[in-house]
């Protein structure tokens, strides 16, 4: 199986009022396709920093990253944004979605950016939105949803441009343990749908749910611990490969 | 292009969510514009009765008075010109070749009554029968009067229109007699509607008798004017030769300055060009004025827009919103911002215009002038928005996401 991911040397410094903050401090990393990746680490150890690096919305200072073969280092911002649109779904903790617009709308998002015209656009919203069971809200607005659901819309607009991998960065984080579950369950079920996850968490319980957990410490990964078998019982598997 | 359509989508919606903002900062362009396009109306107005009053006067006639129309000499320098005389006219038209035609026109107020009914303060003109050429005046009933009628003094008048109005209103005024003082006059014409002369002088309010009974009947001094018909191909030379001519007749020496004038049509026009500036640049200055106070304010707001929606930029593009895509929102908001602020300035000098139209002078306001306005309204847009869309355009994502 070809890597997706390939992290070789990575750097990635801030400048903080003269002072060098080593956020990513040499990392290698390679990931493959339908991995179930998560990572842990203390508060501050460079966890965000590796999703942001790992999702293109950052650059290292130091060191290569190749996507799907193609060199991240070297991209421009409209490259950047491409590859964000087309080959990667983030979940951010916090949901970020635009509150002025309903569910669907904010699903429909990406696809906007990828072109698609209007009529696919909101077939493939709905078909992500069914996906994470939320149909019959598409025309709330996100503060008409509870957390969870707010979440899930989230992971909505993650899929629905059919990317290569998901990123979630702490997506249970701001949830109840019940509506954490039910995000869990969400992802898991991604991830047996043959779709390649990442997600950072501080809890265990959460790091269970993948194969392989990475520990990092001071933008470092200390350890990568890959479990034979994942937690979760795989019930459909249709791999995802490059286009 | 589904981008695009988007960002005018969004780029309305943002619009919509805080109206009151936008309306308020939209403001100095509503005053440019209005400014501006108002001016436009006036001054587009002003032109059509400019050039309709000065139908009246021809291009091709010269209009001789002791006085220039618009001169620059102190009043002492021309209180002592001696007054025109009546006999210049045949010398004129005999000793220059491109003289065409030429009346002398003599002026005074009077009251024409018929019956009960009198007209008051009619401008009454004495004239010779050429004045029908040098005045371009048509006569819709009746006849101007002959020359045999002015060498014998008859005692015919040819009223205007409004005059006819008034004292005849049902009835045939030719052949009727009126009478100013107690002289009877017979009407033998009625000249056509030919309304006022810069807005102001009513044309259709006078009548006009033979200069020989004029000069018979009353004062043979006092105001008199000669109008001269000359080839529009000479119109210079005409000016010269007359010059001559006159100066001859007066008697002047070498370095003498001229004691009479010879004006044009031209003076009107070169005095009307001085107002137009003035009202142009006024305008002007109004608007360039507005348009940059409200160019600011709008760039002002952008930038508080663009602050406000960090956190948004920065979702829209942690999910592949290009740099490119990101200023086109931005950039089409403040144009919106911008065009909506026009619309509403060319609505409000479209109603101003109505108002002017009605109680002013006649105008209507050029299509593309509202159009030439749209554009402006346009252009400030995109430049106001240029520097907020540049920012929000390289803001960096993941900072936008963190932000609070
Ligand atoms: N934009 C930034 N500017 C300066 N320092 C930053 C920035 N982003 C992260 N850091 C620093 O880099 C380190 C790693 O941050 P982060 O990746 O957010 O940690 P984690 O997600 O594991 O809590 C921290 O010390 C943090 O303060
Ligand atoms: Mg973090």
């Amino acid at each position: 199986m070809a890597d997706m991911i390939k992290l070789r040397g990575v750097k990635r410094y801030y400048d903080v009022g003269g002072e060098i903050v080593r956020a990513l401090d040499g990392v290698d990393l390679t990931i493959k396709y339908n991995e179930y990746i998560s990572i842990m680490g203390p508060s501050g150890s460079g966890k965000s920093t590796m999703m942001n690096m790992i999702g293109c919305l950052d650059s290292p200072t130091e060191g290569t990253y190749e996507f799907e073969g193609e060199k991240v280092h070297e991209m421009d911002d409209n490259q950047l944004a491409s590859i964000r649109n087309r080959k990667i779904g983030f979940v951010f903790q916090t949901f970020n979605l635009l509150p002025k617009l309903t569910a669907l709308r904010n699903v429909e998002l990406p696809l906007i950016y990828a072109n698609v015209p209007r009529e696919d656009r909101l077939e493939k919203a709905k078909i992500a939105l069914e996906k994470v069971s939320l149909l019959d809200r598409m025309h709330h607005k996100p503060n008409e949803l509870s957390g969870g659901q707010r979440q899930r819309v989230a992971i909505a607009r993650a899929l629905v441009t059919n990317p290569s991998i998901i990123l979630a960065d702490e997506p249970t984080g701001n949830l109840d343990s019940k509506s954490g579950a039910e995000i869990m369950n969400v992802l898991d079920d991604l991830y047996n749908e043959g779709n390649t996850v990442i997600l950072v968490t501080h809890e265990a319980y959460i790091a269970e749910h993948a194969h392989r957990t990475l520990h990092i410490l001071d933008g470092k990964i200390k350890d990568d611990v890959i479990k034979n078998k994942p937690k979760t019982k795989i019930t459909v598997l249709k791999k995802k490969t490059p286009a | 292009m589904f981008a695009f359509v988007e960002s005018i989508r969004m780029a309305l919606s943002a619009i919509w969510g805080n109206k009151l903002r936008a309306g308020l900062t939209t403001l100095g362009i509503v005053i440019g514009i209005l400014a501006v396009t108002l001016m436009g109306t006036l001054i587009s107005g002003l032109d059509r009765s400019f050039e309709k009053s000065m139908s009246f006067l021809g291009k091709d006639v010269l209009y001789i008075a002791k006085h220039e129309w618009f001169g620059d000499q102190e009043w002492w320098e021309v209180r002592n010109r001696p007054d025109l005389k009546a006999e210049y006219v045949e010398k004129i038209k005999s000793q220059s070749k491109y003289v065409k035609a030429a009346a002398p026109v003599a002026m005074r107020t009077a009251d024409i009554s018929r019956g009960k009914e009198t007209a008051v303060g009619i401008n009454m003109l004495g004239t010779t029968a050429e004045f029908l050429q040098t005045a371009f005046l048509n006569i819709d009933d009746g006849r101007f009067f002959t020359e045999g009628e002015d060498r014998s003094g008859a005692r015919v008048i040819v009223i205007g229109y409004d005059v006819a109005n008034l004292l005849f209103e049902n009835e045939n005024p030719i052949g009727q007699k009126v009478k100013m003082g107690h002289y009877v006059f017979r009407v033998i014409g009625v000249a056509e509607k030919q309304g006022k002369f810069l807005g102001m002088f009513n044309i259709d309010n006078r009548a006009l008798i033979p200069f020989g009974t004029y000069q018979r009947l009353f004062s043979r001094r006092g105001w008199m004017r000669l109008d001269v018909k000359v080839d529009p191909e000479h119109i210079e030379e005409a000016k010269d030769d007359i010059t001559a001519i006159l100066r001859r007749l007066r008697g002047l020496h070498p370095g003498e300055k001229n004691d009479f004038a010879i004006n044009q049509q031209d003076a009107f026009r070169q005095q009307y060009q001085t107002m137009k500036l003035a009202i142009g640049g006024t305008g002007i200055f109004i608007t360039v004025l507005s348009l940059v106070v409200g160019g600011i304010g709008i760039m002002n707001i952008m930038f508080v827009s663009v602050k406000e929606r960090t956190r948004e930029i920065g979702v829209r593009k942690a999910i592949g919103a290009t740099p490119g895509s990101i200023m086109q929102q931005f950039l089409l908001e403040a144009l919106f911002i911008c065009l909506f602020g026009g619309f509403v300035g060319v609505t409000l000098a479209l109603g101003g215009s109505f108002m002017i139209d009605k109680y002013i002078f006649p105008s209507t306001m050029p299509i593309t002038l509202a159009i030439i306005s749209l554009v402006i309204s346009s252009i400030v847009g995109i430049l106001a928005g240029l520097a907020p869309s540049y920012k929000a355009a390289r803001l960096d994502p993941i900072e936008a996401l963190r932000y609070e």
